[in-house]
């Protein structure tokens, strides 16, 4: 056992750091095709990265100050699931601009019917010739209105139980009969999430990801490591302040003499820490091999609470002050780029959101307590039923 | 970097385990008024001396084994799972005071004997305040011909009845300042009083020193207890770690086998998301106790901090599992007959020796505006 991070002079630093030395201010296009978007991902999109590695080019890329585009659907979710399942040329079409961020793409997922219980979507893509005709209606999409591709499932098969008749698609976002709709959030900022009409929208069947019917397991799969990617130590998804950037910047401001505050900072400041190293061995595990141990599941459901009361805290730390619009707790800025979560204000209104996305902490604790302590699962009456007759039961 | 456990640690987690619970039974504490007279000590002690943990950490030109925090860790931990009876724990701490503080004549003629199971030993450093971080104003020290004399008194000394040997915090007279002192626990001057300790599978006790003589340790008190005391809290923090993860284990059998509306209760969220809850905190306690445990043993630069965020963070995640647990098992739960109780009150009583986890979480504090400023 080791907890100590590689090395300054670790062996294995010195040709990414050469690369950032001779590629001193490298655009995104430049990351991707050196393969430190993906590390993890095999040859040519990846470096076939251990965890070690993995963790030696994030932390190279920070001291270059270079960053991931923001295309964290692609990145985080989706655009894996191509190498297991695509065909080669929907991987050559879509992975270059993808993992360049120069195509953004969105998840459509979720519909207004339901989000937890995904599986019970309603949108229908039904087969025309060599296309797929699709309508329905998604919401909560985030980063619709910038993308060019979306990730859709869509039920192909009403007459098959609700998680076997789900089909992925990969729609061009300009489309015609797509239509989307922002969704203004309580933090009055530029919209985050949209809503998404979809009407006779002619997808071609060569768009299919995988075959037809494995929409759920691909869905899934890909929810799954976002909670994976979210393991970083920002209060957000993952990104923006950590606990340990608040205490430390409260502690140089000296704003920890209350006595209540203070308390609550260290228990914070402490959450926090073992937040990371919980991370920290989940990779470890990986890297040696072991089946990841329950941190890897769990993760989420520690960090996002874990992440509001970092941001409320830093709210609680101004006073009144923290209820002016863009006021932070400090004037030290923090280093994460063009990450909008690094602005505490937004961060902190926000905040709400990050224990109802990627599954609601409510659902989070089920799939915990059923898949890591083997407790009964939650009956679905409807599991079973073909979709069309839980539907017509239901209305 | 490797965050995880290798083969050897993990193996000798699981000897440790398969052997305690084969040794260690509750039973007999599982009886309306069992006091920590019926826990075992003795009996459960000459098993433990058989395999030779009391070596663990004292280093091989004492006989010892000469192991690391991280071996340590999986064993405490296995004696914190069952709550072994036994005084391991003061042992530890003594052994730890003497092979820091003592010079090599002390070690020379203490360690060996605690190696071979023959000696046991108490660290008594708190007031009746509970502090144990200085000043000293309960007992005192004088010089007398080549030794010194030691009269007061001291508190929440885990094994003290037991032990042959003591190492005492006193007030030093002479230096004007605190100094520990090896005392032979079986002169005249010497009486441990058993406290009616509430967590019944462990032996504290009260001190009383008159004209006791004692012997100074070469290491003094500010260089000396500020290691020992990370690695108190380390140990305390492991134990407690250890409980949180049996305590989840017991209740999650319980609340699939117990049966209430036609289904277990465990199939209901109130209780899913409860033990989805200890489950994460049981996670961090674990995780947290392992960063301390390889920190110490590195001696390294964040190995304090490490031990105080361990010890604040697996003492309150204990607590709250172990009385929730006592929810979940319902009525039943609260009775004498149960182990519950016996976890709880081993999780308070952890939580609350040698310094809350409020206190601990005041020195992370600290010592993150020492690192700001």
């Amino acid at each position: 056992m080791d907890f100590e991070l590689p090395a300054e002079d670790h062996p294995r630093r010195k040709p990414i750091r050469d690369w950032f030395e001779s590629n001193p201010r490298p655009t995104p296009r430049q990351l991707a095709e050196a393969g430190f978007i993906v590390p993890h991902w095999p040859r040519p999109w990846g470096l076939e990265a251990d965890a070690e590695l993995q963790l030696i080019i994030d932390q190279e890329m920070k001291r270059a100050g270079a960053f991931l585009p923001r295309n964290p659907v692609a990145i985080n979710n989706c655009a894996q699931s191509l190498l297991s399942h695509g065909t080669e040329a929907q991987r050559q079409r879509f992975l270059g601009p993808a993992l360049s961020g120069e195509e953004t793409w969105c998840m459509l997922f979720s519909e207004p019917s339901g989000g937890s219980d995904l599986s019970n979507l309603r949108t229908l893509a039904r087969r025309e010739g060599d296309h797929y005709v699709v309508r329905g209606h998604k919401i909560w999409t985030s980063l619709a209105h910038k993308a060019k591709v979306g990730v859709l499932v869509a039920r192909t098969a009403p007459d098959l139980p609700k998680h076997k008749g789900l089909s992925q698609f990969l729609v061009d976002m300009d489309t015609p009969g797509i239509r989307i709709r922002p969704i203004i959030d309580m933090s009055g900022h530029e919209n985050e999430y949209n809503e998404v009409f979809l009407e006779d929208v002619r997808i071609p069947a060569d768009r299919l990801l995988g075959k037809e019917g494995e929409g759920w397991l691909l869905s899934t799969t890909q929810l799954q490591t976002e909670r994976v990617a979210l393991s970083r130590p920002g209060a957000i998804w993952g990104h923006g302040p950590s606990a340990r950037e608040l205490v430390e910047g409260l502690a140089e401001i000296g704003a920890l003499d209350d006595g209540a505050l203070r308390d609550e900072a260290a228990d914070v400041y402490i959450e926090g820490e073992i937040l990371r190293l919980l991370a920290y061995r989940s990779l470890s595990d990986r890297m040696n091999a072991c089946t990841p141990g329950p941190e890897g599941a769990i993760h989420k459901m520690l960090a996002a609470p874990h992440g509001q009361r970092v941001v409320e805290l830093a709210k609680r730390a101004q006073g009144p002050r923290g209820m002016i619009a863009g006021e932070k707790p400090f004037p030290t800025q923090l280093e994460h780029g063009d990450d909008p979560y690094s602005d505490w204000d937004y961060a902190f209104w926000f905040s709400p959101a990050v224990t109802l996305g990627v599954g609601t902490q409510e659902i989070l604790k089920n799939v915990v307590a059923e898949r890591m302590l083997g407790l009964p699962r939650e009956l679905d009456p409807t599991a079973q039923l073909p979709w069309s007759e839980a539907r017509r039961k239901a209305s | 970097m490797d965050f995880s456990l290798n083969e050897d640690n993990l193996l000798l987690r699981e000897s440790a385990r398969t052997f305690l619970e084969k040794e260690i039974s509750l039973a007999r504490l599982q009886v309306p008024g069992a006091t920590v007279t019926d826990a075992g000590y003795a009996a459960n002690w000459s098993k433990i001396v058989g395999l030779g943990w009391q070596g663990l950490v004292i280093d091989e030109a004492y006989d010892g084994l000469g192991l690391s925090c991280i071996e340590l860790a999986m064993i405490l931990g296995e004696m914190g799972r069952t709550l072994a009876p036994s005084p391991f724990l003061g042992t530890l701490f003594g052994t730890w005071a003497l092979q820091k503080g003592g010079s090599d004549e002390q070690k020379k003629t203490i360690l060996p004997g605690v190696a071979a199971g023959t000696t046991k030993l108490a660290l008594a450093v708190a007031e009746s305040s509970g502090t144990a971080d200085g000043p000293c104003r309960e007992a005192r020290a004088h010089r007398h011909g080549g030794g010194y004399r030691l009269t007061g008194a001291k508190s929440f000394v885990i094994d003290g009845a037991a032990a042959d040997w003591l190492v005492v915090a006193a007030h030093d007279d002479a230096a004007g300042r605190r100094e520990f002192f090896l005392v032979d626990a079986g002169q005249a001057g010497v009486q441990a009083d058993l406290l009616a300790w509430r967590d019944v599978t462990r032996e504290v006790c009260d001190l009383r020193l008159k004209d006791a003589e004692g012997e100074r340790l070469a290491l003094q008190d500010d260089e000396l207890w500020p290691w020992l005391r990370d690695r108190i809290l380390f140990a305390l923090a492991t134990e407690s770690a250890a409980g949180t993860q049996r305590v989840l284990e017991m209740t999650t059998d319980y609340a699939k086998e117990r049966v209430a509306f036609g289904k277990p209760i465990g199939g209901y969220q109130a209780i899913k998301h409860s033990l989805a809850d200890m489950l994460g905190r049981a996670e961090c306690s674990t995780v947290g106790v392992l960063y301390a445990a390889w920190a110490l043993s590195e001696e390294h630069p964040r190995a304090s901090l490490a031990a105080a965020m361990a010890k604040a963070f697996a003492c309150e995640a204990y607590v709250a599992a172990a009385h929730r647990s006592i929810q979940i098992f319902g009525a039943i739960g609260f009775t004498w007959e149960m182990v519950n109780h016996l976890y709880y009150k081993r999780a308070r009583a952890n939580a609350e020796l040698f310094g809350s986890p409020r206190t601990q979480r005041a020195r992370v504090i600290e010592m993150v505006e020492k690192k700001a400023a």
